[in-house]
Order: structure tokens, then C-alpha cells, then sequence
């Protein structure tokens, strides 16, 4: 059991609706004072996550996004349920895209589900 | 046109089919009516991939059956430009130029998110007041300290900076300036520093497409995540905006994605 994260949000399984995660994701940081670069990093980072998540998706599954707001940290997990879920492809380029663009990409994998969670820390806190 | 298959499933896979119908369509000693045959071929061979595309587009208020016929002018296009020797399937080259042409068929709808006046002028301003902040900062500036150097809150410079995105679809294809000296060069650059990347799959499926994409839109994307440079350090390197920047990388890396799907 995990702590509350601070902002979620609940969308179809539906690449449609990845925007709307990628503009939420860009306000936040935003109310962190990110950087422009962090942000634009982060929004990109999240459409990728959110690509990859998809791919496993169930077609009638939500998409799940969690945010949590440290001081100068943001962490986003993107989720989505999932049919005998398999782990993202860590060697390929998107996910060398998400490393890239982020402090610290991860994937969890359950059975019925499959979430990557992307964190990054402002350049401000150097 | 008897003796061209082009049913489903049988022997051969779409793929064998397409390759000796390209091969056929572009030799010396084929005449007229026997290309128009392996054309049309070509044509049935792919509609499902028409098809694949289209359907992504369902729901956005245009009825399907159109999609499906712009659509398929993408496919005759790419059909007509293909080259066998770049090494690359058919689909994966065909994929983004159907995407492509739908999406120019909702553009010309005016479908496209118009921007209205106030927010192109403040995303004029953004963009203006980054570059100079970025100058006197020595770093990419925060939304609070372009709202205050304006004189608006952070929540105008959000909406500002949103609506750019939106403004790509208007602006983006006039942004290439088509200069081509990066070429080859850009790839031989990135020599040395691909070292950690070895294990990468990189070389089998990125690099073919890596290869098609524009020089500037490369570039941005090699100095991005093989050089590790930050948008705003490209931006001043290759003399355009960080949001130019943002959006091209943007729009690259959705190429790229949809290439892959389409060849998967």
C-alpha cells in the first residue's frame, strides 16, 4: 500500500486521450517551476510512456495517471490494465527516449496490469 | 490480370508479394499495360494498410469512407516514390505518407485548432522573452519567470505555450528550410558517441527511418538523445526557437512510433 499520490487522473485507454496527460503533466510542472526544457522533456516523455503503456492496453481499459509533487521532484506513473502483460522493451529506442528525457524511468509489470513510472528533478535544484 | 495473386493468406506473405511487384513495376523490359497491372496489384495488396491507418482516424466527424480514399491517395503516392534499394518495407515508407495525407485532409477541413489572435501574440512574446532570458539566465528559463519578465501569470504562459502545440500543425511544414548540408555527415558524427548504444536496436529498425527523415529533423534528434544536448542548447546551435525545437521533436519521434506500428 502505497501513500496517496497528490494529483490522479482517469482517462480511456485511448492514444486520443494522451494529450490531455501530456498538457496536465506540462501544467504541473509548470506550478513546480520547471524549467521550459524539463517541461517540454517531461511532456514528451509522458507521450512515450503512454505509447508504450498502450500497446498492451485492453481496448475497453483505462488509462491511469499519477502524479506526485515534491519540492523541485515530479513523478508521473502512467498505467493502463492489461491482458497477460509483458515487460516494455527495455533495450529499444523508446525507452532509451523516456531514460534520455528523465531522472529515473521504470517499469512495473503485473498480470492483469502495466505501468511505467518517470521522475524528474528540476535543473534548478544543482 | 490473371496471373497476379493478390489474395490474402495463400503461399506468399504480403510482404514477398510486394517486393516482386516493386521489382516487376520498376524494371527496364516491363511494358506500359503490365505496370499499370502490377500498380493496381500493389494498390489491393495495401488497402488493409489504408485501412489500419484510417481506422485511427474513426470519430473525428469525417465518414470513414472518405478517410479510406484519401488515405489511399497516400497509399498511390508512396507507391509511385518507393525506391526497393533504400532497404526499407513498403509499409514502414507508405505508413506516415498515408497518416500524412489524412491528416492534411482534417487540416484543409479546418479541423486544425485555430489559434485566436491574443494567444499568437503571446506566444510571440514567449517566445521572444525565452531566447532572452535564456541569454542573460545561461540556462532554459521557468514559465514564472517568463510570466513576470511579461507582466502576465503563469497561467497565460501555459495557455500560450499549449497553444503553440496546437499552432504546429499550421506552421510546421513551413518550417523546413530543406537545407540539406547536414546529411550524411550527421550520421558519421555520431560515430564515437554511439558506443553505449551498441545493444540498442537502433541499428536494425531506427536506422532506415532515421535515414528518411528531413536533415534538421535528424539532427535535432541526434543531438537530443545521442549527444544528450538540452532543446534549448539546440535551439541556439541550430538557430531556431526552443519551441520550433520541442515541436519538431515532437512531431519526429510520432513519425518515428507510427513507422514502426505500420511495420510491425
Amino acid at each position: 500500500m502505497t501513500t496517496r499520490s497528490d494529483v490522479e487522473l482517469r482517462v480511456p485507454a485511448d492514444t486520443a486521450y494522451v494529450a490531455v496527460l501530456r498538457t496536465t503533466t506540462a501544467g504541473l510542472a509548470a506550478r513546480l517551476d520547471f524549467t521550459l526544457d524539463d517541461i517540454e522533456d517531461l511532456r514528451i516523455a509522458v507521450g512515450e510512456a503512454c505509447a508504450m503503456v498502450l500497446e498492451q492496453a485492453r481496448a475497453d481499459g483505462d488509462l491511469h495517471a499519477t502524479f506526485d509533487l515534491g519540492s523541485g521532484e515530479l513523478s508521473v506513473t502512467v498505467s493502463a490494465d492489461a491482458d497477460a502483460a509483458s515487460e516494455p522493451d527495455t533495450d529499444g529506442f523508446a525507452w532509451q527516449v523516456l531514460t534520455a528525457l528523465t531522472t529515473r524511468a521504470s517499469a512495473e509489470v503485473t498480470p492483469d496490469a502495466v505501468g511505467i513510472t518517470l521522475s524528474m528533478k528540476s535543473a534548478l535544484l544543482d | 490480370m490473371d496471373h497476379v495473386d493478390t489474395g490474402v493468406g495463400g503461399l506468399r506473405t504480403t510482404r514477398e508479394q510486394s517486393m516482386e511487384l516493386f521489382a516487376e513495376l520498376t524494371a527496364d523490359d516491363v511494358d506500359a499495360a503490365r505496370r499499370i497491372e502490377c500498380r493496381d496489384a500493389l494498390v489491393h495488396l495495401h488497402l488493409p494498410l489504408v485501412e489500419h491507418c484510417a481506422r485511427r482516424f474513426r470519430n473525428r466527424g469525417e465518414p470513414f469512407d472518405d478517410l479510406l480514399q484519401v488515405g489511399t491517395i497516400g497509399l498511390l503516392k508512396s507507391i509511385d516514390r518507393f525506391d526497393l534499394d533504400r532497404g526499407v518495407e513498403f509499409s514502414t515508407y507508405a505508413t506516415p505518407t498515408i497518416i500524412g495525407e489524412i491528416k492534411r485532409y482534417f487540416r484543409d477541413k479546418g479541423w486544425a485548432i485555430r489559434v485566436p489572435r491574443r494567444l499568437q501574440e503571446m506566444r510571440m512574446m514567449i517566445g521572444t522573452v525565452t531566447s532572452e532570458l535564456s541569454q542573460s539566465l545561461g540556462r532554459s528559463p521557468t514559465p514564472r519567470e517568463i510570466a513576470e519578465r511579461i507582466g502576465v501569470t503563469v497561467d497565460d504562459v501555459m495557455e500560450g505555450i499549449e497553444s503553440s502545440n496546437a499552432y504546429a500543425t499550421l506552421s510546421l511544414d513551413a518550417g523546413g528550410d530543406g537545407s540539406d548540408e547536414g546529411g550524411p555527415s550527421m550520421l558519421d558524427a555520431i560515430g564515437q558517441d554511439d558506443a553505449a548504444l551498441e545493444h540498442v536496436e537502433i541499428r536494425e529498425s531506427i536506422k532506415p527511418l532515421l535515414e528518411q527523415l528531413p536533415a534538421r529533423e535528424k539532427q535535432i534528434l541526434m543531438l537530443r538523445f545521442f549527444r544528450g544536448m538540452t532543446q534549448s542548447q539546440i535551439a541556439a546551435e541550430i538557430g531556431v526557437s526552443q519551441m520550433h525545437v520541442s515541436r519538431l521533436l515532437n512531431r519526429t519521434l510520432e513519425q518515428l512510433r507510427e513507422s514502426l506500428q505500420g511495420s510491425a
